[in-house]
């Protein structure tokens, strides 16, 4: 097992020499996803919706795959539908449980954008949105998710764990709580699955989002784990696939590779928390935002202050290690996260933080050089940083 | 995302840090996005010898302020003023999202070089001419022209304040966003550019003359103030540093010579003819100053800016009092404390004949918002700051044949004039008397709704030959 865990990044994760610790922003595909999906992309490419041998191959893969996550992941074949991804999953649970008419959702304020947005949009459609804030550890405070919860509200999200943070959010008592006011609960789990033994049965969610690329299976595709699908409604329409409530011609290289990924991942020994902290540790002068929380073992959030991160992350980058800033304005976002100006950064804090995220292949080698690396960037940095 | 030159740059360290205790510095920044650059130069003999920048900024901010510093150092300070975001972007090649990021670092650098220049006597040249960029289109035609008669132009914007609480800022004259056009004007002439800060001095002298003037119960003109006295001493003083002998500004006027000595003249085109804003420029700075637009129209120049392909070409002017932004002078004055209390309003025989909101709001000759109904139309008279009244009438008791002027001065030993009272309004024939301090106006015909506060400016034919402010 050790040998085929060594075999899983190498190949890929390497690129041009670089140490990859960005996994929070997707990893590498395993060889057991690669090996699984393979046949797939060459002679069982037939569409699963046909009658013939190569559809009903292809609808074998689909199903087993299904079979194969819902095992895994503590749900039944009739309430998985598969996805275009995390962000499709989330789309379809927030729109899907909000329904008509307008109405009242809770939602934490440290959404992933593909729950934030869509709250939102419901917002300007005119339904009532109660943001809920969390401490300064960036863990959605439980009392006054409660107080906010009412009986008519149509759904609350919140996520599993934070993907810039890691902090790990009280799901059971934040379910409890919903099931006592009979509200749904739709959580974004897409970070946690790559970490967390989830387990949707016993989590007492009403929806959970998942995606493959964040467990090094492959991107475009994802899954919605509904307690009761009936609830949902389709966000494409079409042919009728996953029960009508996604229709289009199934991924199915893509599902496979999925379904592939996550029970890989569970074989693994996970020593991400042991790299994490060792990290930390060796990295005494900087604070560790949301350190006082339960985080996913990958994930450490570091506050380099003074030096904006988007500039770090370059000369990391140059360096030979990939890691992401907390917030980056390239794509035009001025606004730093909102996720961590809700657990109390300052702006410019929060514009000095770089997220470095571990891998399950990851090394203390690599770790260790990151360390190294990072001090000597921000050393070159700091000449020139305005105080 | 980043272009392969963003990354070289911003990595690149070399010149990040300070350039000492002796350099001139010049901050951008953007609450927005939370970037902030300094950029130091440090000047030996009028060229910089070294370039520092420190930045808590993005990528492209902080390539930007490492590729100016690059460019700049080792140059002299004229000729690092043409370096601006245009030169940087050709580099750097921001998308859409980031070339705000750019432009911050060319407002870094040009604060810097402003501090420089006024650090630094530059020395004399005798082709060299400063001309006083707007960012609108006849600044930019006024700069093709001195580029055209041969001459080494300099452009300078002046940065003023303006009432941050405005509905729009932006349109302003002399926003940020108009000396970033001014100076890609110049730059695109391949001509230096310099900004003056000089939002200070103009708050505390322009703005606060033009409230002072207005709880006195007078009608200030500012832009009067500001044309004539601030802006024309700023550019000569600039223009001293530069070693410039020369001033061009875009205004629709002219200078003349009678007898040796250099008076201000209307401009040849009826319709813009600024000579009223300019009627206090002093004689000396007249003397050195040319208005390449004073013999042309607007048309004229709006052709030649089609035609020279200028950005500034389709431009719109700005018309209100620049530093109110965009809102009405009223709000501005109720915003910054130069409102007066509500009080009376008395007819000319003292009886009250309304309540009226502030004396702030009225100036005399004024018939709306009196809210006195009955008889023929009511109009305000005069505004009284002592007792806070308004006093109106018909417009019989505006009537005034008597004007007196203080301070005022006669250019010229004049007689018969004709009086030009207000921007907008015809001249009137009138006869002047110097008296101490000013100058007395017998006019012809009545004039209704005179204002003390506003500039009374005389002419003879089309010269300028005194001026002053309306005292009663």
């Amino acid at each position: 097992m050790f040998g085929s865990r060594r075999a899983l990044t190498r190949a890929v994760g390497r690129v041009r020499g670089m140490v990859y610790l960005d996994h929070a922003a997707t990893s590498p595909l395993c060889r057991e996803a690669r090996e699984a999906m393979a046949p797939y992309l060459d002679d069982r490419f037939g569409n699963a919706s046909e009658p013939h041998s190569y559809g009903r191959e292809a609808r074998r893969g689909v199903e087993q795959a299904r079979h194969t996550l819902c095992q895994l992941l503590g749900c039944e074949p009739a309430q998985l539908v598969f996805t275009s991804g995390g962000s499709e999953a989330d789309n379809q649970a927030v729109f899907g449980l909000a329904g008509r008419p307008l109405g009242r959702l809770v939602v934490s304020e440290i959404e992933h954008p593909a729950v934030r947005a869509p709250a939102q949009e419901l917002e300007r459609q005119g339904f009532e949105v109660a943001w809920i804030p969390v401490d300064s550890d960036g863990v959605l405070d439980v009392g006054a998710f409660r107080d906010a919860l009412r009986e008519d509200d149509r759904l609350a999200a919140v996520m599993w764990a934070n993907n810039v943070t890691g902090a790990v959010q009280p799901i059971a008592e934040l379910a409890a709580a919903c099931a006592e006011r009979g509200v749904p609960l739709h959580v974004d789990a897409v970070q946690a699955a790559a970490s967390l033994p989830v387990d949707f049965r016993s989590s007492g969610v009403e929806t959970l989002a998942l995606s493959a690329h964040k467990m090094h299976g492959p991107k475009g595709v994802g899954a919605l784990i509904a307690r009761d699908p009936s609830r949902l409604r389709p966000l494409i329409w079409g042919g009728g696939q996953e029960r009508g409530l996604r229709s289009g011609t199934e991924n199915v290289a893509g599902i496979v590779g999925f379904a592939a990924a996550l029970a890989a991942m569970r074989t693994r020994i996970d020593r991400r928390g042991e790299l994490r902290d060792r990290l930390e540790r060796s990295l005494p002068e900087l604070r560790v935002i949301s350190a006082g929380a339960a985080r996913l073992p990958g994930h450490s959030l570091l506050l380099v202050e003074g030096i904006r991160a988007d500039l770090l992350v370059l000369a990391l980058d140059r360096a030979g290690y990939a890691v992401s800033a907390g917030s980056a304005c390239a794509s035009g976002e001025s606004e730093p996260s909102r996720a961590l100006i809700a657990q109390g950064l300052s702006p410019d804090e929060a514009r000095s933080v770089v997220r470095v995220s571990i891998g399950i292949d990851s090394t203390a080698e690599e770790v260790d050089g990151f360390a190294a690396a990072l001090r000597e960037c921000i050393e070159r940095l700091r000449a020139g940083a305005l105080v | 995302m980043y272009s392969d030159a963003v990354v070289h740059h911003a990595l690149d360290r070399s010149r990040a840090g300070s350039a000492g205790d002796a350099a001139a510095w010049g901050e951008a920044g953007d609450p927005l996005c939370g970037d902030a650059i300094r950029i130091e130069l440090l000047v030996e003999d009028g060229c910089i010898s070294l370039a520092r920048h420190r930045s808590f900024a993005c990528p492209h901010a902080t390539a930007a302020a490492a590729l100016a510093c690059e460019l700049v150092e080792g140059r002299s300070l004229l000729d690092a003023a043409t370096v601006g975001a245009g030169e940087l972007e050709t580099s750097l090649r921001p998308g859409d999202h980031n070339r705000d990021c750019v432009a911050l670092a060319a407002d870094a650098l040009h604060a810097a070089l402003a501090r420089a220049v006024y650090a630094t006597t530059v020395a004399g040249d005798d082709r060299r001419v400063a001309v006083a960029m707007s960012g609108g289109v006849d600044s930019a035609v006024a700069l093709l022209k001195a580029l055209e008669a041969g001459l080494r132009p300099v452009g300078v914007t002046l940065r003023l304040w303006i009432d941050p609480a405005a509905p729009d800022t932006e349109r302003a004259c002399c926003s940020p966003m108009s000396v970033r056009a001014a100076r890609s004007a110049c730059h695109a002439a391949g001509v230096p550019h310099v900004t003056l800060d000089l939002r200070d001095r103009f708050r505390s002298e322009v703005v606060a003359d033009f409230l002072d003037g207005h709880a006195a119960g007078r009608t200030p003109n500012p832009c009067v103030r500001c044309n004539g006295t601030f802006r024309f001493d700023a550019l000569a003083a600039f223009a001293d540093r530069i070693g410039a002998s020369l001033l061009a500004t875009g205004h629709y006027a002219r200078v003349v010579q009678r007898d040796g000595r250099a008076l201000l003249a209307r401009g040849l085109d009826p319709a813009k003819d600024q000579s009223y804003m300019l009627a206090s420029v002093p004689e000396q700075i007249l003397a050195r100053t040319w208005f390449p637009l004073g013999e042309q129209l607007k048309a004229e120049t709006r052709a030649q800016a089609a035609a020279a392909g200028l950005e500034a070409a389709g431009r719109r002017e700005s018309q209100e009092v620049c530093f109110v932004g965009g809102g009405d002078h009223r709000s501005f004055l109720e915003r910054h404390g130069g409102g007066g209390p509500a009080g009376e309003i008395v007819d000319t025989a003292g009886r009250v004949v309304g309540r009226h909101g502030g004396i702030h709001r009225f100036t005399p000759g004024q018939r709306r918002g009196l809210g006195v109904g009955g008889g023929a139309p009511w109009f305000v008279v005069r505004t009284d700051a002592a007792t806070g009244r308004v006093v109106a009438g018909p417009r019989e008791a505006l009537a005034r044949t008597t004007v007196h002027v203080r301070p005022g001065r006669l250019a010229l030993p004049a007689g018969r004039v004709q009086a030009k009272l207000r921007y907008r309004s015809a001249a009137l024939p009138a006869t002047v008397r110097e008296v101490e301090g000013g100058f007395d106006l017998e006019l012809d015909e009545p004039a209704y709704g005179v204002a003390p506060g506003q500039a009374a400016v005389l002419y003879d034919g089309d010269m300028v030959v005194g001026s002053g402010v309306i005292a009663r």
